[in-house]
């Protein structure tokens, strides 16, 4: 443990020690400020929101979140289809990207030789550096085209019993885009925090597993997985927390309609999508109060989907080096 | 090791000096910042080029945007095709608004093997963004148009998802002509809540999607369908006939209106039945310049929108912009004394 | 787990067709990978020439002039992201000090706590804060955005440069606090010159992250003009924002415009983050393994 707390830092300490000097004092306040700059920045954020949004929240209440109408016309609104859309897009989003991601660390962590593991890590990282914006470029020019001509005929031809593929698709932008552009995005987040986790497996338990006649495949499944579990769900929550939060990718290829549907070949929208299309050009004061009260959504949500992923991984480490 | 890194940092001042000497002496005319429609941008654009006075800089974000800029006074003016509200007025504490370019708006389509301009009218249109006509063969499309084989195809309706003058144009017209579409969409506005459909941003956006997306519909100034060869409608006017947006049939429609409202407002949609609009596009618009009545760049924008409603108008004839009649020409000259610095 | 031999064969066709699934995960990713980065090489490949980077863009290509360059987005970009560092940097690297060298226990978690949570905000959500809390009332300016990409990149730096300092040997700290060296001295000359290889590599990936950043900038910075302008006191134009607003358009030629950008900032992001991981790595090895 190579952090330096304790006697080595604690400046009364020093003082008593009669080593203060006043050099120390003003390093310390300094780096004391730009500490709590954090906090600082998170209540501002929080007081500037909240009263923004406070004339919406003063007239919708929380009936604002189950509230279907966003009519700008009659100067109501309510958030319940970008909550629908939200939970639609980045749930449908985990959902593909959890299997593969975890597919992806194992394959780094237990299967690729040693020699292609740093090269394939590094382009699977390398995804996640592509700018959310370019990704939106690529799903609306390149992406949405292909799925209209391929990959939806194919999808309605054989799921179209189910209420996800009903109807043929026909404009590029839809639910379905955006599930794919965010599993994209995904992939990388969650695969890169599970291959750190795979890696942390402790070797006694891996061979002791192979000692007894495990396949890999019942290693993974009988040894990692449990090991590693709950750092697993707090690496979906941490993805999830990324989709939700997405604006501008989703917001070029989403279609910005306000239906709830099950139909993935419909457009639709999401809290972020909405607020970066519409914020601009908002028509009355009660609109731009709205917004900013979806933008608090959003802000609640990220704060509550980071403290759980927090919550889940100290719990479960202390309960590990308990273990062990 | 001290000497190279004083060195290094004197060629880095040096060279940001030079830069920034560079840029401030390539403007030594004035700015003029503007934001807001991208309906009349085309006309703007050659504006851009060849207003030779002071640097225009404009960014369509549409009118919506372009009415909160101006309100927010982030510019210098806002353009907008949607007259300010009484209440966008009050909030906007001190502007005034002036027609300044003249066009239309075209209901665009892609549906390739079918012709140009089919016959669309206002209930069939209204119709289609309602959600009740959801296919190109359906029995109400194919008799307006006897002869003319539609294929088996979904329609995809096409809007703004932005603030846009044009959907207040659009949703006018088809207040006008549709009662069930003005109960359940109303308006007119700059933004309304379409019961089915895709969004898209800005004219381009609006164009750009009915380019890619086979079957769709959309509404955006004529000139975007034009430059994106995309084919439009003919829409009945009152008279009965079908017309399709042009300079004559828009200066046909403009010839409805030629009293202004107490905040200079000129409204040309659906002109009544009559011998004079018996040409006219029913779809038609004027889109308005915005400007702060105090403002330090006072004479800088009089000199610019003097010029726009005058020598500017020459510029858009071939974009299908319709040089504005001469009683709005005259108007700046009286309206433009109240803007002050 | 039932690892009885007479179920020897099913379990190693379960085995085989899991580590095939896995192995196929994997290419499908390398494979996106280069789908994307493909796509936007061949399409925007056309776009690059000399004039790209020198001119600045026709007033809306299409109606009368040619689409020619992007020289404004890049320079706006510039100003933009390098006032971002420069506020980010200071802060982040001093709150990491407190964060690792001076703060008690109790303390540090909670605001470490702080920093991570502030990570987690979407960038929209930012973007509406600086606005709500800068713009309205007083206008856009490039120096705004910076404040919001600055907010961006905070935790970021902190969170890395901490990692390094702890990875900075106790021993070092030490030594130098018993030859007579004082608190500051040793944190500064001592520990600090150590991890600076790790803290440029932390500060470089969050630079990249934030280079293609579009949200913040989407009310702060975006009615900028055509010209190149080094001004952050008024609204400049970005490279994120232009492909933003050209991604839409119906024009094939301001299309490949935007795949042009699009190539030069991936070019820009996946060059920096491989030469900062590869120089962290260094580094890092450097640190833990040497002495």
């Amino acid at each position: 443990m190579a952090s330096a707390t304790g006697s080595l830092s604690d400046p009364a300490a020093l003082r008593r020690r009669g080593r203060f000097n006043p050099g120390d004092a003003v390093l310390y306040g300094l780096t004391l400020i730009a500490a709590l700059s954090a906090l600082v920045l998170l209540t501002l954020i929080a007081r500037e929101l909240i009263s923004d949004a406070w004339p919406a929240m003063e007239e919708f209440g929380l009936g604002f979140l189950t509230s279907r109408t966003w009519n700008p016309t009659g100067n109501v609104f309510g958030a319940a289809p970008f909550l629908f859309g939200t939970a639609l897009t980045s749930f449908g989003a985990l959902l593909l990207a959890a299997p593969i991601s975890i597919a992806i660390a194992l394959f780094l962590t237990e299967l690729a030789p040693r020699w292609l593991r740093g090269p394939v890590g590094a382009l699977v990282e390398m995804l996640a550096s592509v700018p959310s914006v370019v990704l939106g470029l690529w799903g609306i020019l390149v992406m949405g085209p292909w799925i209209v001509d391929h990959v939806g005929p194919f999808l309605h031809r054989t799921l179209g019993w189910t209420p996800f593929f009903e109807t043929a698709p026909a404009a590029g932008s839809s639910f379905l885009s955006a599930i794919a552009i965010l599993t994209i995005m995904m992939v990388p987040i969650i695969s890169s925090i599970c291959r750190e986790l795979f890696l942390n497996v402790p070797r006694e338990l891996k061979e002791g597993a192979l000692a007894l006649g495990a396949t890999r495949w019942e290693l993974v499944k009988g040894v990692i997985f449990p090991y590693a579990r709950a750092g697993m769900a707090a690496a979906m929550i941490l993805g999830l927390g990324r989709a939700v939060g997405e604006a501008i990718a989703v917001t070029q290829v989403i279609g910005n309609n306000e239906a709830i549907t099950w139909n993935l070949f419909d457009p639709g929208d999401t809290l972020a999508s909405r607020i970066a299309s519409s914020y601009q050009g908002a028509t009355t004061h009660l609109m731009v109060s709205s917004l900013v009260y979806l933008a608090v959504i959003l802000l609640a949500f990220s704060l509550v989907v980071n403290l759980l992923a927090r919550v889940i991984v100290t719990r479960v480490a202390a309960r590990q080096e308990g273990h062990t | 090791m001290s000497f190279r890194r004083s060195a290094l940092a004197v060629a880095l001042v040096a060279l940001v000096g030079v830069a920034v000497a560079v840029s401030a002496g390539a403007r030594s005319q004035g700015t003029l910042t503007g934001a807001g429609a991208t309906f009349p941008q085309p006309l703007i654009a050659q504006w851009q080029q060849n207003y030779k006075r002071d640097e225009i800089n404009y960014n369509g974000i549409g009118s919506g945007g372009g009415i909160a800029a101006i309100t927010n006074r982030t510019v210098d003016f806002g353009a907008s095709d949607a007259p300010l509200t009484p209440d966008q007025f009050s909030a906007c504490k001190g502007c005034i608004q002036l027609p300044w370019v003249l066009s239309a708006t075209s209901v665009m389509y892609n549906l390739g093997g079918v012709k140009n301009a089919i016959h669309l009218n206002g209930k069939a249109i209204a119709e289609i963004y309602l959600g009740k006509i959801t296919n190109w063969n359906d029995a109400r499309i194919k008799r307006l148009n006897p002869g003319v084989s539609f294929p088996d195809r979904k329609i995809t309706p096409v809007y703004r998802s932005d603030g846009s003058g044009t959907t207040y144009n659009f949703t006018d017209y088809l207040n006008s002509v549709n009662k069930e579409f003005k109960s359940k969409v109303g308006g007119p506005s700059t933004t309304v809540n379409w019961p089915t459909g895709v969004g898209a941003r800005g004219s381009s956006g609006v164009a750009g999607v009915v380019t890619r997306t086979e079957g769709a519909i959309g509404y955006a100034d004529i000139a975007y369908a034009l430059k994106n060869h995309i084919k439009f409608a003919a829409v009945q006017n009152k008279s009965g006939n079908w017309a399709t947006p042009g300079l004559r049939s828009i200066r046909s429609a403009a010839s409805a209106d030629k009293k202004f409202s107490r905040t200079n407002e000129l409204s040309i949609v659906n002109p009544p039945k009559g011998r004079k609009f018996q040409r006219a596009y029913p779809i038609s618009t004027y889109s308005y310049v915005l400007l702060p009545l105090k403002t330090s760049k006072a004479a800088q924008l009089k000199a610019f929108v003097a010029w726009a409603v005058t020598s500017g108008q020459q510029y858009g004839r071939k974009l299908i912009f319709e040089p504005v009649p001469q009683f709005v020409v005259t108007r700046p000259k009286t309206q433009l004394t109240r803007v002050k610095s | 787990m039932n690892l009885t031999s007479e179920h020897r064969t099913r379990r190693r066709i379960v085995n085989w067709i899991m580590e095939g699934l896995a192995t196929l995960a994997a290419l499908a990713a390398v494979a996106l990978l280069v789908i994307v980065v493909g796509s936007i090489a061949k399409r925007g490949i056309g776009a690059i020439d000399f004039d790209f980077f020198m001119e600045t863009p026709s007033f809306l290509a299409g109606f009368g002039n040619e689409p020619s360059g992007i020289a404004n987005a890049i320079v706006g970009t510039f100003v933009i992201v390098g006032f971002a560092v420069l506020m980010a940097l200071p802060v982040g690297v001093l709150a990491a000090i407190y964060l690792n060298e001076f703060a008690p226990r109790r303390i540090q978690t909670p605001m470490t706590v702080a920093f991570d949570v502030l990570n987690g905000i979407p960038a929209i959500v930012i973007g509406i804060f600086v606005f709500v809390f800068l713009v309205a009332g007083h206008g856009q300016a490039g120096i705004k955005g910076a404040f919001a990409l600055a907010i961006l990149m905070l935790p970021l730096v902190a969170r890395s440069t901490q990692e390094v300092l702890a990875l900075v040997p106790d021993a070092m700290r030490e030594a130098s606090l018993a030859l007579g060296a004082p608190r500051w001295r040793t944190t500064l000359s001592v520990v600090l010159p150590m991890a600076v290889g790790g803290i440029i590599t932390g500060a470089t990936l969050a630079t990249a992250r934030v280079a293609g950043e579009t949200a913040p900038l989407l009310f702060t910075t975006s009615l900028a003009s055509n010209s190149v302008s080094w001004d952050p006191t008024n609204a400049l134009a970005s490279i994120p924002m232009f492909i933003f607003t050209s991604s839409e358009q119906a024009d094939p030629a301001l299309q490949e415009q935007a795949w042009g950008a699009a190539l030069v900032l991936i070019t820009f992001v996946l060059a920096a983050s491989m030469v900062a991981r590869a120089f962290g790595l260094r580094s890092r090895r450097r640190l833990s393994g040497g002495r």
